[in-house]
């Protein structure tokens, strides 16, 4: 479902951030990137999302080159992704729930299944009790999770997250980790980039290790 | 320097063919038509809270839009009503030709003699003014009390104001000056004066007027089209980051723009409002001395206000302005935001 074909990514800067890469990922397949800091996983998740071009190479998704498609087509191919960060991106004067159901509105859905789906993925991550808060008044992960909330109210066929356990603590991550597991059991294909070693080998899924250019 | 990726475990088979299965229901779909209705509405919700929620930034936004909107609304208006004090036609028009009849003729043949002349076609108007209400009229002019009183009696004669319709006589090939010869010709009539230098006057003045009313609108229009362009692009220098995010969930370029179009839309039309009552009240305020200055011209004229047309044309061409202003400026910034992320 996802292929990299020799994919290569050098930024303006010079900074060649990855190099003749090849990867396959299979839909509702569950994977782990990993690699030491600088390696280009941040890269390579943007370059899927399309928040990034490559320099060379092919990326097909879904068998589809992800080069062809028009600056008309991202917003809809995007609103396919589920993209968590791990700065969560959160809008803190809007509520909880006006956050996660930000991509609700954007693809027009009605008031009514807004409110409905909304609720349910809150009650996901855990949070439909502090729907009505500003971001700023929760913890770490709490945030996180809201993001996450965002990432598949939409029900994407894709999740795609950038250290979602980087700032929070073992218990925490482990909690998060297994909400990333339940949405793969229901079909999403998920790709974590993380250098958590332990929690990785815990999930026992495949991982893709990424190594640093030297530039 | 290559980069290599290792496959360290290889996943479930089982797993991945029951989840493709159940990919398939995840879907749901929503009409592009209710999807389009669905973020107007959002739009429009969200574009009225922001201005109801800054009240301060609004209100001086609307009133700078005001201003700038009542300044040639105004004028527009008091050309409109100059124009039909100079016009041939209509009730505001002051008479040009002055009959003055003989001392020896009688109230009511000098009434009759004034029928018959507004029956002529030349003529729009004719209304007479008997010699007793003629010399009340100069009692109430400072000075002349006095005078009159050392005189005795009432040495003025009857008069009758005459408003031609230049048109017809323009048509029959006469000139205005021809037309009132000829009204010196009719029986009872002693001398003709004609007073029409300075409805001609008027006219060219109008004119003029009417150029420099439409300059003004034009450069207030732009000045509109900046003030609501440089608010709209604040607003979005406010919500960068929200921009930013939106756009990474999946936003368009369209819901992006949205918001602020109708932003604009309520600055022109909420400012084009309030430069109607901005007007309507300046015009109250002179309506009192404009028809003391019509008396003095023995015209009936009285000053008329915004009328519907001019109203929703305004508010038209006003949401208009205040829709191209926020265009300019959201285009700007999606524009130069595309350059950065095509770098």
């Amino acid at each position: 479902m996802i292929e990299f074909k020799r994919v290569s990514k050098k930024y303006p800067t010079g900074q060649l951030a990855l190099y003749n890469v090849n990867l396959r990922l299979d839909a509702g397949e569950m994977v782990f990137l990993t690699g030491v800091s600088g390696a280009g996983k941040s890269t390579l998740l943007k370059l899927i999302a399309r928040l990034e071009r490559p320099s060379e190479g092919h990326i097909l998704i879904g068998g589809k080159t992800l080069k062809l498609l028009s600056d008309q087509q991202i917003p809809s191919y995007r609103r396919n992704i589920g993209f968590i960060y791990q700065d969560p991106h959160l809008l803190d004067d809007q509520s909880v729930f006006d956050n996660v159901a930000l991509p609700l509105k954007i693809a027009g859905i009605s008031d009514d299944e807004i409110q409905h789906r909304t609720q349910a993925a809150l009650e996901k991550v855990d949070l439909k009790n502090k729907s009505t808060r500003s971001p700023q008044m929760l913890s770490a992960g709490e945030r996180q999770r809201v993001g996450i909330a965002r990432a598949v109210v939409n029900k994407p066929t894709i999740i795609l997250a950038d250290e979602p356990t980087g700032n929070l603590d073992p218990k925490l991550a482990e909690d998060i980790m297994n909400t990333f597991a339940q949405f793969n059991e229901l079909g999403t294909t998920v790709l974590i980039a993380s250098h958590d070693h332990a929690l990785i080998e815990q999930m026992n899924k495949r991982t893709i290790v990424l190594q640093k250019v030297e530039n | 320097m290559s980069k290599k990726n290792t496959q360290k475990n290889s996943s479930n088979k089982r797993t991945q063919k029951t989840n493709k299965k159940k990919q398939k229901n995840q879907v749901t779909t929503t009409t592009p038509l209710t999807a389009w209705i669905n973020q107007h509405r959002n739009s429009i919700k969200f574009s009225s809270q922001r201005l109801w929620l800054n009240p301060f930034s609004t209100w001086m936004t609307l009133a700078v839009i005001a201003l700038a909107l009542a300044l040639p609304t105004g004028l527009h208006i008091l050309l409109k009503n100059l124009s039909s004090v100079a016009s041939n036609d209509g009730e505001n028009r002051a008479s040009t030709i002055s009959l003055f009849l003989k001392p020896s003729v009688t109230a009511q043949r000098a009434l009759d003699r004034s029928e018959l002349l507004s029956e002529r076609s030349e003529i729009s108007s004719a209304k007479l003014i008997t010699k007793d209400q003629a010399i009340e009229n100069f009692k109430h002019i400072q000075g002349f009390k006095e005078i009159l009183a050392t005189i005795g009696g009432n040495p003025l004669p009857h008069v009758i104001a005459i408003s031609p319709d230049l048109s017809v006589i323009a048509e029959s090939g006469q000139t205005i000056e021809g037309f009132a010869k000829s009204l010196k010709n009719e029986s009872d009539v002693d001398n003709v004066q004609i007073d029409l230098e300075w409805v001609q006057r008027l006219r060219a003045i109008l004119n003029i007027a009417e150029r420099v009313t439409l300059v003004i609108a034009t450069l207030l229009g732009i000045t509109v089209l900046l003030v609501v362009g440089n608010t709209i692009r604040l607003n979005i220098s406010g919500k960068k980051r929200e921009i930013e995010i939106i756009q990474l969930i999946g936003a368009t370029n369209h819901y992006i723009r949205r918001p602020f179009l109708y932003e604009g839309v309520w600055y022109g039309f909420f400012g084009g409002i309030l430069s109607l009552v901005i007007v309507h009240f300046s015009l109250l305020f002179i309506v009192a001395p404009v028809e003391t200055l019509a008396k003095l011209y023995d015209s009936e004229f009285v000053i008329s206000g915004v009328g519907i047309i001019i109203m929703l044309k305004l508010l038209f061409s006003s949401a208009l302005l205040g829709l191209a202003g926020a265009w300019i400026a959201v285009g700007r910034h999606l524009q130069q935001q595309s350059k950065r992320m095509n770098r």
